[in-house]
């Protein structure tokens, strides 16, 4: 991840978006074959357990209107108390993660002080704490700190690791140009950051999604992906629990990749990218 | 007059086995005002630790640096410095980086788009004020790099072996830029480089350092008048007498 961070500022960019007709044509072949073997393993496996293709298709859009038996909800309501959830978990991340990562990235003392702690923490799986979270926090709140510890993380390190990577001479031409600390701050520690800290977002994001749904099995209220899921398994709706997948793939896809978009505009707003 | 006066400065740095390594011993300097002076020596001689001194970058160990009969402790806008490697901020226009300083001063965006023009003009930018530093050649980042320093309209001109990461067709070019914005700003410069031709080329005066701890080996006033010409008898013999002092003081 570093090493694209470095790209960035050398101004030589991934090649994105350059997809050939042949590349898309293979990827599309990729998929059909895909499902083929899909349907065909159904056939062999003869389980209860696997749909058909069709029948995930048909259950996915099905879940959009009609109502699921055990939480009284459409899809739509699924996700939106999916999306809530992960906004506030993936926020609350963001506004604590970038300040103690500047503060921890410039002073010494406050890295030294706080390694220790953050390396207890990093390790633990942020869904080990879910059963903790639902209880002392409730329905609401329980799964949004485990999205929290999700992307607290990656974020935390990419800004300190930022703040690090500083180029020195820049600080030195500031401070001839008049800069004081505050001006150094602002004007050049951030915005050098900028791009290690959108790198960690975008980790983040991969992250929090994988938490969001797994929280939600283990305890959550109102609705939610993860809690389709699991309910769809319990009353033995295997159609409408994959779809209740495929569902959290395109989100996953969707929010990652809006990441990568902010990134690359950013980039170019900064104009440390040819993208 | 004199502008810059270094007196008797002494710059250490601590060694984790050993004593302090002696960096700069005693070198004592009086610059007037509106100045060219090259201070040449090998690598590692310690001329860029008195460049980064007087910018108030480094901390001296003792001595005294006055700028204009102040005692500088720290960087301040009446020195200027360019970079060996431009040091530009990447996120920021041209424009946008020469108006960093003038940003620092608070001044009004009228004001810091007046100013800049002038030395985007001055340094032949003109028509690359929205280019970002990625997007120019290397002779080109240190043009924004010297108006950069420029703009805040500083007493001196630090500059810290400026054309040292450029190939020498550009570099040739360059020195004929500088020369020309030096006499246009009337501004006093300070110019490490190893490179004795580019020295004799420049210089008013060339302060010859001697290897580690760089102190003052010898100074040398260049006549000759400019534009210079490296075919002149004249400069070909103050080349070979600096380069033969600079081989001496490298086996010595």
């Amino acid at each position: 991840m570093f090493e694209g961070v470095k790209d960035f500022f050398s101004g030589r960019g991934r090649r994105l978006g350059k997809l050939s007709f042949t590349d898309v044509l293979i990827s599309i072949l990729g998929l059909i074959a895909f499902v083929i073997i899909w349907h065909l393993s159904v056939i062999i496996l003869n389980t209860p357990y696997l749909p058909y293709p069709v029948e995930v298709l048909d259950a996915f859009f099905r879940s959009f209107s009609e109502i699921d038996p055990i939480t009284g909800v459409t899809m739509w309501k699924n996700l939106e108390a999916s999306l809530n959830r992960f906004l506030v978990g993936f926020l609350l991340a963001a506004i604590v993660a970038i300040p103690i990562g500047l503060g921890l990235g410039w002073s010494k003392i406050a890295e030294t002080a706080a390694k220790p702690i953050i390396e207890i923490f990093r390790p633990i799986p942020p869904l080990a704490w879910a059963p903790f979270f639902f209880i002392v926090f409730g329905a609401f709140l329980g799964p949004v700190l485990v999205i929290f510890l999700g992307v607290l993380f990656p974020i935390l390190s990419n800004v300190i690791f930022g703040v690090k990577s500083v180029d020195p001479n820049l600080l030195d031409a500031a401070k001839t140009l008049g800069a004081k600390q505050t001006d150094l701050f602002l004007k050049v520690i951030f915005p050098y950051t900028v791009p290690f800290l959108m790198a960690g977002v975008t980790i983040g994001l991969g992250i929090g999604w994988m938490c969001i749904v797994a929280a939600e099995m283990i305890g959550a209220e109102g609705g939610g992906v993860g809690l389709f899921i699991q309910n769809m398994n319990a009353i033995g709706r295997y159609p409408e629990m994959f779809a209740g997948m495929a569902v959290v793939a395109i989100l996953g896809i969707i929010t990652v990749g809006g990441a990568r978009y902010i990134e690359i505009r950013l980039s170019k707003w900064m104009g440390v990218s040819h993208k | 007059m004199s502008i810059l006066s270094i007196s008797n400065l002494v710059k250490t740095f601590p060694r984790e086995k050993g004593d302090d390594l002696v960096a700069v011993e005693n070198f004592t300097l009086e610059v007037n005002k509106g100045e060219f002076i090259c201070i040449l020596g090998p690598s590692g001689c310690g001329k860029t630790t008195i460049l980064r001194t007087i910018a108030g970058l480094e901390n001296l160990t003792s001595g005294e640096i006055k700028v204009d009969n102040r005692v500088v402790t720290e960087p301040g806008s009446d020195r200027g410095m360019v970079f060996q490697e431009f040091a530009l901020f990447p996120w920021r226009t041209v424009r946008r980086n020469i108006e960093f300083g003038l940003e620092i001063q608070k001044l009004s965006s009228e004001k810091r788009r007046e100013i800049s023009q002038t030395y985007i003009d001055l340094v032949g930018l003109r028509g690359f004020e929205d280019a970002h530093p990625y997007e120019l050649s290397g002779g080109m980042r240190q043009r924004v790099g010297i108006a950069r320093a420029l703009a805040n309209e500083p007493a001196i001109l630090l500059m810290d072996e400026p054309f040292g990461a450029l190939d020498a067709q550009t570099r040739n070019q360059m020195q004929n830029e500088l020369l020309r914005i030096w006499q246009e700003t009337k501004k006093t410069i300070v110019f490490i480089t190893h490179s004795v031709d580019e020295a004799v080329f420049l210089a008013d005066r060339i302060v010859v350092l001697t290897s580690r701890p760089g102190t003052i080996k010898s100074i040398h006033n260049i006549t000759l008048p400019r534009p210079r010409s490296r075919a002149s008898p004249v400069f070909i013999e103050l080349r070979k007498t600096i380069l033969d002092e600079l081989d001496a003081a490298r086996s010595t």
